[in-house]
């Protein structure tokens, strides 16, 4: 408990060296992003095999790509020789092999040592046991999850985590993302720390201030409370709302598994430790965190829509324009943060109010991750 | 003559590392024809026969250099010089390597061993 005793309306947030201190952020790597689930890239980025990309995992880089049978691989980046970063580019495509450029290691789409020089004078050098070492991988939702642990937990906590939040897993797959064709990506670089930018989503109580427009329509996120703060509960349009857009006007083609419940709402989840998803009738806004710093996270956000919508070449310009605007509202709050978070005042933290005591529960599973207990 | 393995347990697109001095390697091309050449590049101490075998081409897995199974000859540096290659005979769904009588071309460190010096 703080020295102070709090009222009943408040609780407290984490104190703000949580949010500072790169040796928590590095416990988190360690504790979170390398121990849990994490959702590394779509699915439909690795089109062909060879095709790669290569991403941060907490402290490692991951190696991601599809192989000649197109089954999904990933590996630690490392090569098993000397240590060299084996591929160097965020994204590409190799047509058989990844070559280390130091000195010419070459492992096949599989991770198996293929060649090196002098390889044949070396026949107790097994080539499995010197192939590149894998990582877990699953696909969900249309994206690849990879999991670093030697012993992943069950893949079910990712989605018991939708079931939280929606109540079961049927609400989300009407939605098909899996078959969903990702008509607009947009990378943000947000200087803070990314249980900031958690937090932020989880709440509603700053929307009517900062978020004029979803609120336009989204009425009922003036009264502050998120769709988050419940379960099964989609936030209803506005009477005068006709879609999903910046100005309220006629969205795209409705996704046909979406149930008469679920039009006309919106649905926000939060995947612990990085992932949140939006749903409303015609598009899945998707975003995924990668936490760089204790005062930096890139998110990748995907906007998803039907397959004919974005071969079609439609207009998807006035959807993606509305969380687009959405997103920059919330990360620049998150920015104006970031600094305090390292001020005097907020050394034992901030305080939470009821329509945001949820996050409460976020605190806990970052704590209990740390193994550094209850608040304070 | 030297026998390599029988025909059926060398699928087309494969290859087989025969373990003579110096080594030579039998590919089965995608079209059904067999070819023997030196399985060691000529630029540096890597096995053809774990390279990627396209058409009547091997490319080297290290430094795609191309050697064409039918001449020897290479396509593109670094690998300057051809491979040898040597008759290849299947008789009884056996495959069989007459090795060449020619001088290897083989890269510095395996020509200076084979030639009695330290590697």
């Amino acid at each position: 408990m703080t020295s102070t005793s709090l009222p009943d309306s408040l609780i407290t947030t984490l104190p703000g060296s949580a949010y500072t201190d790169p040796e928590i952020f590095a416990q988190e790597q360690e504790r979170i992003f390398e121990a849990m689930w994490f959702c590394a890239v779509r699915s439909s980025d690795l089109a062909r095999p060879g095709a790669f990309r290569t991403v941060e995992v907490g402290r490692e880089s991951i190696l991601i790509t599809r192989a000649r049978d197109n089954s999904i691989r990933a590996f630690f980046n490392v090569c098993r020789h000397r240590g060299a970063k084996l591929c160097t580019e965020e994204t590409g495509e190799v047509k058989r092999a990844f070559q280390c450029p130091y000195h010419a290691w070459t492992y096949d789409l599989t991770g198996k040592l293929v060649a090196a020089p002098n390889l044949t004078k070396m026949p107790d050098v097994g080539r499995s046991e010197y192939g590149l070492v894998g990582v877990a991988t699953r696909e969900w939702l249309g994206y690849v999850w990879v999991c670093l642990a030697e012993n992943p937990p069950p893949f079910d906590e990712v989605v018991q985590d939708v079931v939280a939040r929606l109540g079961d897993t049927e609400s989300i797959e009407r939605y098909d993302i899996d078959n969903l064709e990702v008509g607009k990506r947009i990378v943000y670089d947000v200087k803070a720390n990314w249980k900031l930018i958690v937090e932020n989503f989880m709440e509603c109580y700053h929307c009517a201030t900062i978020h004029p427009e979803l609120t336009e329509v989204l009425p009922e996120f003036a009264d502050g409370y998120a769709a988050q703060y419940y379960v099964g509960h989609g936030a209803e349009f506005g009477a005068e709302v006709k879609g999903f857009t910046v100005d309220g006007s006629e969205g795209l083609d409705r996704i046909p598994g979406v149930t008469e419940e679920q039009d006309r709402r919106y649905y926000a989840i939060t995947v612990r430790p990085q992932v949140f998803i939006n749903l409303v009738p015609d598009h899945v806004i998707f975003h995924r965190m990668y936490p760089v710093a204790a005062d930096r996270t890139i998110v990748e956000c995907d906007w998803l829509y039907l397959k004919h919508v974005v071969e079609s070449g439609k207009d998807v310009s006035r959807s993606v324009e509305l969380f687009d605007l959405v997103n920059r509202q919330d990360f620049d709050a998150c920015e104006r943060c970031q600094p305090a978070m390292s001020s005097r005042l907020y050394a034992k933290g901030g305080v939470l109010v009821p329509s945001e005591h949820h996050i409460g529960e976020f605190h806990d599973f970052v704590q209990e991750r740390l193994g550094t207990g209850s608040s304070q | 003559m030297i026998p390599v393995c029988l025909l059926v347990e060398l699928p087309r697109g494969e290859a087989y590392r025969l373990d003579i001095d110096p080594p030579v390697s039998v590919f089965h091309t995608d079209d059904g024809e067999v070819f023997a050449i030196d399985d060691t590049c000529t630029h540096q101490d890597a096995s053809l026969a774990d390279g990627w075998l396209e058409g009547c081409e091997v490319e080297c897995p290290l430094h795609a250099s191309k050697f064409d199974l039918r001449t020897g000859a290479v396509d593109a540096p670094p690998a300057k010089r051809p491979v040898r290659t040597h008759e290849v005979f299947v008789v009884d769904g056996m495959i069989y390597v007459q090795p060449s009588t020619e001088a290897p071309n083989l890269p510095p460190c395996i020509a200076a061993r084979l030639a009695g010096e330290p590697a």
